[in-house]
């Protein structure tokens, strides 16, 4: 069975020249759910944008993204895109269409889906992320809990493979969160989740990655990279308190 | 500067709003076509017009107030021009005759404007062949309209709790200052919007 | 200047409304051939910050306040066809929800403000930058152009009005030029410092390789030209007869009655008013619009150079600090 996703020694240097990756490389296996950790401006967002092609600008001619056994290049990025869904930060940036049925529609809808076939997979998002009865709702109505849950609906829609979630659950309160994550873990799809959030990561994710300064620091199960105190303060996170009481082995 | 008031109604359950989206932009039409070349003379068309009109404004179960403020607020806009209407011979024949016209017509789209959400406005128009382009970028202009509205709600509060002073000097620089903040930041959301669009397929 | 629907009668509105559909089918056929995909969320969200750009108000005199059109902000900040595109979708939206600006008198409201506004705020900003360089030069082309634009907007609008008869020429055109000679000096100068604002944070964004829509296209310039021309043609020559009585000449020749062929219900107040030691309030708005003109320009100038030395002393926090 063929990784999820491969990255292989990714360099990424932004316009103004300021490094954000220095060579990374790691494997997810398909259905794992693996936690990308790490202080403001470690280079978590950047890195994300690398899964469907966004970032570079122009892709290169040696990829460094594989998915599914597919290398990521200028002529497969669309395609690669139906695989990889990406939850941005800002709910408002991903929500652009004036009702909730056509936002979750538009991804289905460019991917050239007859109109029932739409019908069908947008019902079965807004299932997934309890917001059926709400298709006719206008964005600026919605709750930031509701409009989070929408842009879920809205990548779920395009029936991807993997989900890249960057900072799910920032700005929701405790009950939206409770919800986003209680529907994380019902969606079988590989998930890569950049956040601070590290209590959730505790609790969905089995495989922790810590990023710093664009590098990788360290991978690997959970409860032992976030249980290891010194670890956690020596790259701006913190032990979480659900494993205060836990020793690393 | 709150925005909900823009959308608030237009969702109501009432028979009017039931009514299909373009039927109403099309009687909307004939209307405002008929009272605006229509000779004042034939004062019980336009008598006619004004109990539809009520009687139509019931039947959507908006609050009146509301109505009336909305139709308040734009009078004196009208009447602003009409004035000039005044001097000229027969001036206060077409004063009076602008000035009903006028005010009929503008009930007419408030009635509009709240018993059809904007959303379906759009496929209207799109059904009677407006360019999509114009479509796409009208509908984006819409949904972040709001946005906006609140961000720029943001900057002003900002500044406000650093602000000791009144004079309008400071204000106008304040202002300018925060429209070009807020167009500098519309820049950067596109891009995002633009990404967001792109990793669903988007070309 | 928003026209609401009862002020403009059928001919009118039919002929605004074709130019209009002229000149924004024209910038809408630029855009779908040349823009960039990734440009479009930048058209649809710079209409929605012009709509926001509007609402603000900037205090007058006591109680009042005055707003920006942002015509020619537009397009220099997109260039002219996505300007167009902008401030068109800026109107429909203002009349469609907010019945500000009538329906039928959209035609006439993208006309003016839409089209004419911003195409001679930018062909006028264009001719002055060949003259003034540099940041300031910048500014006191804004400044002027921005001016120019809204002054004329309001003429093409007077000339709108007492072609359908609702007001005289010689009422409308002093009363409307008059009005925003001075509402143009709060768009100038809010335009001045919006531009001055952007190019001290994002300079690049002033760039003209940065236009949504590339501007350089000979048909279409050659559209835009014509519209105006045509558009003065029709809609203000007629008015601008050296004859004294020249409007009612022009009317009766051109076959245009009055709208109310029976006895005046009522006496009208005012038949025709002459200010003393000029021939008409015609030629006595045009005068001042010369002299206003002039003034402008100076003013723009001065302003300029005040918000260009500010620019210079923040970009350099080590030199002295700037005694003003």
């Amino acid at each position: 069975m063929n990784p999820a996703i491969e990255i292989r020694g990714l360099q990424f240097r932004y316009p103004d020249g300021k490094e954000a990756l220095r060579g990374i490389s790691f494997t997810i296996a398909d259905g794992e759910c693996v936690g990308l950790v790490g202080p403001n401006g470690s280079g978590k967002s950047t890195l994300l944008l690398h899964l469907n092609g966004l970032l570079p600008e122009s892709l290169p001619k040696d990829p460094n993204v594989v998915v599914y056994g597919r290398a990521l290049n200028k002529e497969n990025a669309a395609e690669i895109r139906r695989d990889v869904g990406l939850l941005f930060q800002d709910p408002d940036d991903q929500l652009f269409c004036p009702t909730v049925y056509e936002d979750v529609a538009f991804g289905p809808e460019q991917f050239g889906l007859d109109k029932e076939k739409v019908k069908a997979v947008v019902t079965k998002a807004l299932e997934t992320t309890s917001l059926l009865g709400h298709e006719h709702r206008s964005p600026h109505h919605l709750s930031s809990g509701e409009k989070r849950r929408v842009c879920l609906a809205g990548v779920l829609a395009c029936e991807p493979r993997v989900l890249a979630l960057d900072e799910p659950t920032s700005n929701l309160d405790p009950r939206g969160k409770r919800n986003l994550i209680q529907t994380l873990k019902s969606i079988p799809a590989t998930k890569i989740i950049a956040t601070h959030d590290l209590e959730m990561v505790v609790e969905l994710c089995s495989r922790t990655i810590v990023l710093d300064q664009g590098t990788i620091i360290a991978d690997g199960p959970t409860h032992q990279l976030l249980g290891d105190e010194k670890l956690m303060l020596a790259h701006g996170l913190e032990k979480p308190h659900i494993l205060r009481h836990v020793h690393p082995h | 500067m709150r925005h909900d008031f823009l959308d608030r109604y237009s969702r109501l359950d009432s028979p009017i709003h039931r009514l299909p989206t373009t039927a109403k932009l099309l009687s909307t039409l004939c209307v405002i076509s008929a009272t605006v070349t229509l000779h004042f003379t034939h004062a019980w068309f336009f008598i006619i017009v004004a109990g539809v009109l009520l009687i139509l404004s019931a039947l959507t179960t908006i609050p009146w107030r509301f109505l009336f403020g909305r139709l308040m607020v734009l009078e004196p806009f009208a009447l602003g021009i009409a004035v000039m209407a005044l001097f000229q011979e027969n001036g206060v024949f077409v004063f009076l005759s602008i000035l009903t016209k006028s005010t009929l017509c503008l009930f007419t789209v408030i009635l509009l404007s709240n018993t059809a959400p904007f959303a379906e406005i759009l496929l209207s128009l799109k059904r009677f062949g407006v360019p999509k382009l114009l479509i796409t970028i009208l509908a984006l202009m819409y949904r972040y309209l709001f946005v906006l509205i609140d961000e720029t709600e943001r900057l002003n509060r900002a500044r406000s709790s650093r602000t000791f002073s009144n004079s309008p000097i400071r204000k106008w620089h304040t202002m300018a200052s925060l429209i070009g903040q807020l167009f500098v930041r519309s820049t950067e959301r596109a891009e995002r919007i633009y990404a967001a669009m792109s990793a669903r397929g988007w070309k | 200047m928003h026209i609401p629907d009862g002020f403009l009668d059928a001919k009118t509105a039919i002929a605004t409304g074709m130019f209009s559909i002229t000149g924004l089918g024209t910038a809408l056929r630029r855009a779908e051939r040349h823009v960039q995909s990734r440009k479009i969320p930048l058209i649809g969200l710079a209409a929605a910050f012009i709509f926001v750009a509007q609402m603000l108000n900037f205090p007058v005199a006591s109680g009042t306040s005055g707003h920006l059109l942002g015509a020619t902000l537009a397009a220099v900040l997109l260039g002219p066809s996505a300007a167009i595109i902008v401030m068109s979708s800026v109107l429909i939206v203002q009349a469609l929800i907010f019945a500000d600006g009538g329906i039928l008198a959209l035609g006439a409201n993208i006309f003016n403000m839409a089209i004419v506004a911003t195409l001679c705020g930018y062909g006028i900003y264009k001719i002055l930058q060949i003259f003034f360089r540099g940041e300031q030069g910048r500014l006191v082309a804004v400044g002027f152009a921005s001016w120019c634009a809204t002054v004329i907007a309001s003429v093409f609008c007077a000339g709108e009005l007492a072609w359908s008869g609702t007001a005289l020429w010689g009422t409308a055109f002093p009363a409307m030029a008059g009005v925003h000679m001075l509402t143009g000096l709060g768009e100038a100068t809010i335009t001045m410092l919006v531009i001055a604002a952007i190019s001290k944070t994002r300079p690049e964004l002033l760039e003209d390789n940065d236009q949504a829509v590339p501007a350089n296209g000979r048909s279409t310039a050659f559209v835009y030209v014509a519209l105006i021309v045509i558009g003065l043609l029709l809609l203000v020559a007629p008015h601008a007869s050296p004859l004294p009585d020249g409007l009612e000449q022009v009317a009766s020749s051109l076959g245009f009655e009055h709208k109310a062929t029976e006895a005046p219900i009522l006496p009208s107040p005012i038949k025709d008013y002459q200010l003393p030691g000029i021939p008409s309030a015609g030629t006595a708005t045009i005068v001042a619009g010369v002299i206003g003109a002039l003034a402008v320009f100076a003013l723009s100038f001065l302003f300029a150079r005040v918000l260009a030395r500010r620019q210079k002393s923040a970009v350099h926090p080590s030199s002295p600090p700037n005694r003003q």
